[in-house]
C-alpha cells in the first residue's frame, strides 16, 4: 500500500505537470494578446481588434483587466480564467458571447482612463443631470451603446470571421 | 496502513479529474488547429477559381473586375501616335487597360501579338506574356527563368491560359504577398532605395503591383542550356540610375538600347511602359506612407468580416471608401478636381504628340531631300528623348493624378526637347531647299496608318485565322493539362479595336 501510496503522488505530480504544459497555464500570466486566442472561442474578438484603430494603441487586458492596482488585476484575471475554463471545458458557451456586468464596469472604467480629456465634460454633465440607466458603469450609459463597432466591429458572433488573421500570427 | 489509505484515496481523488481535464484539453487543442488551419491552396495551382474556394469575398470582388469591358482606341483618340510609333507593333492597335479579368484575354486579342501559325512563329517573344497570368511564375520554376524568356510568344500559348490571378501575389501556404517575379528584386536592388529585403508589408501592398506596373524592356540575354547557345530576352527594370525619366533616359542611352528604329525618322526610339510605380513614389499620396492597395483595393466590412475588395480598378468609384476615409469634401467635388488635373495633363500630352510625330514626318522628309547622319544625329537624339519623356508620362495608369508635377514637368521638357527637333530638322530642310515641306494630315488614324504604309485590313484578318484557329487549340490544350479555368472566361465576349 505505501508503494502504491508513493506511485500515485508521484502520479499526481507526473500528470499535473503534463496538465500545466498541455493547458499552457503559466502563459496565462502574460499580457500577450496572443494568449487569449489560446482558445478559438476569441478569434473573432481577436481579429476584429487586429483590424481596428485600437490595435496600435491598447492590448486585451488594457480594456478587459482593472489597472488601478496589480492585485485587483490579478484577481480579476483570475476569476475570468476559472469562469472560462469552467465554460470551455462544459462547453456551455453559445455562438454569442455577453459581457459580464463585473467586465462591463472594468471596460467603461478604462475607456475613461484613457480619453479623460475628451470625456472630462461628459462625465461633469452626467454627475450634474443624468438620472442613472445602466448601474453596472460609470455615467450610467456605456460607450458603446453609441460607439456599437469599437473595436470589434458590429458582428461578433464566433463564426463571423473566417480566414482570419489568426493562423498567421499564431 | 491508514495514512497510505489517505493517501491513494486522496490521489485517486486528485487524478481522475485531471487526467478527464487533460483528455478535454486535447480535443479542444485538436478542434482549435481544425478552426485554425490555413486552408491549403496545392502548390502551382494557377486557378483562381480553386483559391476562391477558400476565399470566396475575394475571389468575388476579383471576378468584378469583369465591369471593366469597354474598349477605348487610343489610336483613334489621338492618331499622332500610329505616327509617333511607326514601324512598332503599337502603331497597329492601342487600346485603354480593362480590369484584370480581361488582361490576358487582350494580350491575345490585339494586333500587336500578331498571328502566330505554330510554336516558333510571330513577331513578338515569349516576355509579353509575363505580367499577364500566375502561369508565368509556375512556368519560370518549371523550365527556369532564363528557358521561359527564350522564343516566341506562341511557345507558351498553350501554358499561359489563366488571366492574372491569386497566385500572382499570394503565396499558396501562407496568403502572404509575395513576389513572384525575379525582376522586380533585381530592379529594386538595383535602385536602392528600398532594398527588397526590407520591404515592409505595407511595401509589399505596393511591391506586388510594381511586378507589372512598371516600365521594364528586354534584355537580351546570351545563355547556355547544357551546351546549347540561347537568346533570351529577359524583362528587366531600368532603374540602376533611379526612377525618374531623364535617369532612365541616361541608363538607356548608356547602353545605347533601343526598342526599335523609327520607320519614318531612322530614330532609334525608347517605348515607355507604364512606369506606375516610379511615378507613384514621387506623388504626395506615396510620400505619405500610402499603398497601391489603400484606394485601388479600399477594405469592405461585412459584419465583422474586414477585407479588401479585389476588384482593383479606378478609386473614383468608390469615392466613399476610398478619398473621403482621409479626405473631406464631397464626391463631386472630388471628381472635379480631378477633372482638373487629367485636363491639364491631356492639354500638355496633346501638344507633345502633335509636335513630335510632324518632327517624325519633317524628318523624313529631310532624308528623302538628301539629309546626311551628320546632319540629323543632333534632331535625332532630341527626337528619341522628346519621345520617351511624353510616353513615360502618359503610358501609365492615372500617373497624372499620381505625380501631377513630375507627370507636367516631364511633358513640357518634351515639348521642348520636339520643337528643339524640328527647328534643327527645319535648318537642314532649308539647307536641301525643303524648307516649305509641312507635314501631311494625320487627323484620323485611317490617314495616319496609310501614312506609314501599313496594311491595316491584312492583319486584322491575320489575327482573325489566329483567333479561329491556333487560339482554339491553346484553350483545348490548357484544358486537357487541367490547368486552364473555364470559369476565369465566363460569357467572355471578342471585344476588340477591330472588329
Amino acid at each position: 500500500m505505501k508503494y502504491l501510496a508513493i506511485f500515485l503522488v508521484v502520479a499526481v505530480v507526473a500528470v499535473f505537470a503534463n496538465l500545466v504544459h498541455e493547458s499552457k497555464m503559466l502563459s496565462y500570466l502574460s499580457s500577450d494578446p496572443k494568449v487569449c486566442i489560446t482558445c478559438h472561442t476569441m478569434n473573432t474578438h481577436y481579429d476584429t481588434w487586429q483590424h481596428s484603430s485600437h490595435r496600435n494603441r491598447a492590448t486585451c487586458v488594457d480594456c478587459h483587466l482593472p489597472r488601478d492596482s496589480f492585485v485587483n488585476k490579478m484577481l480579476a484575471k483570475a476569476r475570468d480564467g476559472y469562469h472560462h475554463s469552467l465554460a470551455m471545458t462544459l462547453k456551455t458557451y453559445g455562438p454569442n458571447l455577453r459581457i459580464s456586468n463585473d467586465a462591463a464596469r472594468r471596460i467603461q472604467d478604462n475607456c475613461i482612463s484613457c480619453h479623460r480629456e475628451t470625456v472630462s465634460q461628459m462625465l461633469t454633465n452626467s454627475a450634474l443631470y443624468d438620472k442613472v440607466e445602466d448601474g453596472r458603469v460609470q455615467m450610467g450609459r456605456p460607450c458603446w451603446q453609441c460607439h456599437r463597432d469599437v473595436p470589434h466591429g458590429t458582428m461578433r458572433n464566433l463564426m463571423a470571421t473566417q480566414n482570419n488573421f489568426i493562423n498567421k500570427v499564431l | 496502513m491508514k495514512k497510505s489509505m489517505i493517501v491513494v484515496a486522496l490521489c485517486v481523488v486528485v487524478l481522475v479529474p485531471m487526467a478527464l481535464l487533460t483528455i478535454s484539453i486535447k480535443e479542444n487543442k485538436a478542434e482549435q488547429q481544425a478552426i485554425n488551419a490555413v486552408p491549403g491552396i496545392k502548390d502551382n495551382e494557377t486557378r483562381a477559381s480553386e483559391w476562391g474556394k477558400n476565399y470566396p469575398r475575394q475571389y468575388d470582388t476579383y471576378m468584378q473586375t469583369r465591369k471593366s469591358e469597354d474598349i477605348t482606341d487610343v489610336l483613334k483618340q489621338d492618331p499622332a501616335l500610329v505616327v509617333m510609333w511607326a514601324g512598332y507593333p503599337f502603331s497597329k492597335d492601342y487600346n485603354k487597360p480593362r480590369g484584370h479579368y480581361y488582361a490576358l484575354e487582350d494580350n491575345i486579342n490585339t494586333l500587336r501579338t500578331g498571328a502566330p501559325v505554330d510554336k516558333i512563329t510571330g513577331p513578338l517573344p515569349t516576355a509579353c506574356w509575363t505580367c499577364k497570368s500566375p502561369d508565368v511564375p509556375r512556368l519560370m520554376k518549371r523550365d527556369g527563368e532564363l528557358e521561359f524568356f527564350t522564343g516566341k510568344w506562341a511557345k507558351y500559348g498553350d501554358e499561359v491560359v489563366n488571366t492574372i490571378g491569386c497566385g500572382d501575389c499570394h503565396d499558396n501556404q501562407t496568403m502572404k504577398l509575395t513576389l513572384t517575379r525575379e525582376y522586380l528584386k533585381r530592379g529594386l536592388d538595383a535602385e536602392g532605395s528600398l532594398k527588397t529585403a526590407d520591404a515592409t508589408h505595407q511595401d509589399m501592398r505596393s511591391l506586388v503591383c510594381a511586378q507589372c506596373h512598371s516600365e521594364y524592356y528586354f534584355k537580351k540575354t546570351e545563355w547556355d542550356d547544357k551546351g546549347t547557345k540561347k537568346t533570351a530576352m529577359v524583362v528587366t527594370f531600368p532603374w540602376n540610375k533611379g526612377f525618374a525619366a531623364e535617369k532612365m533616359e541616361a541608363y538607356y542611352d548608356e547602353l545605347n538600347f533601343s526598342d526599335w528604329t523609327h520607320q519614318l525618322s531612322k530614330t532609334p526610339m525608347l517605348k515607355a511602359q507604364h512606369p506606375d510605380y516610379e511615378t507613384f513614389v514621387t506623388g504626395v499620396h506615396s510620400r505619405n506612407g500610402l499603398a497601391c492597395a489603400d484606394c485601388h483595393m479600399p477594405y469592405v466590412r461585412e459584419g465583422g468580416v474586414k477585407y479588401s475588395s479585389h476588384k482593383v480598378g479606378s478609386p473614383l468609384d468608390n469615392i466613399a471608401n476610398t478619398c473621403l476615409n482621409c479626405h473631406k469634401g464631397t464626391e463631386k467635388e472630388f471628381r472635379a478636381t480631378i477633372d482638373k488635373k487629367l485636363a491639364r495633363k491631356n492639354e500638355l500630352a496633346k501638344i507633345a504628340s502633335d509636335v513630335l510625330a510632324k518632327a517624325h514626318l519633317e524628318a523624313a522628309k529631310a532624308w528623302e531631300a538628301g539629309a546626311t547622319e551628320e546632319e540629323m544625329k543632333a534632331a535625332l537624339q532630341d527626337i528619341r528623348h522628346g519621345q520617351w519623356r511624353w510616353d513615360y508620362a502618359v503610358a501609365g495608369h492615372g500617373a497624372f493624378f499620381h505625380a501631377p508635377e513630375e507627370i507636367l514637368r516631364t511633358l513640357g521638357g518634351s515639348i521642348n526637347l520636339g520643337q528643339d527637333a524640328r527647328l534643327k530638322i527645319r535648318i537642314v530642310l532649308a539647307k536641301h531647299n525643303a524648307v516649305d515641306y509641312v507635314a501631311p494630315d494625320f487627323s484620323t488614324k485611317e490617314k495616319a496608318q496609310a501614312l506609314v504604309g501599313m496594311d491595316y485590313g491584312k492583319l486584322v484578318e491575320e489575327k482573325k485565322t489566329f483567333l479561329n484557329g491556333l487560339r482554339q487549340e491553346w484553350i483545348k490544350q490548357g484544358e486537357a493539362k487541367g490547368i486552364y479555368d473555364p470559369e476565369s472566361r465566363k460569357d467572355m465576349k471578342l471585344k476588340t479595336s477591330y472588329n
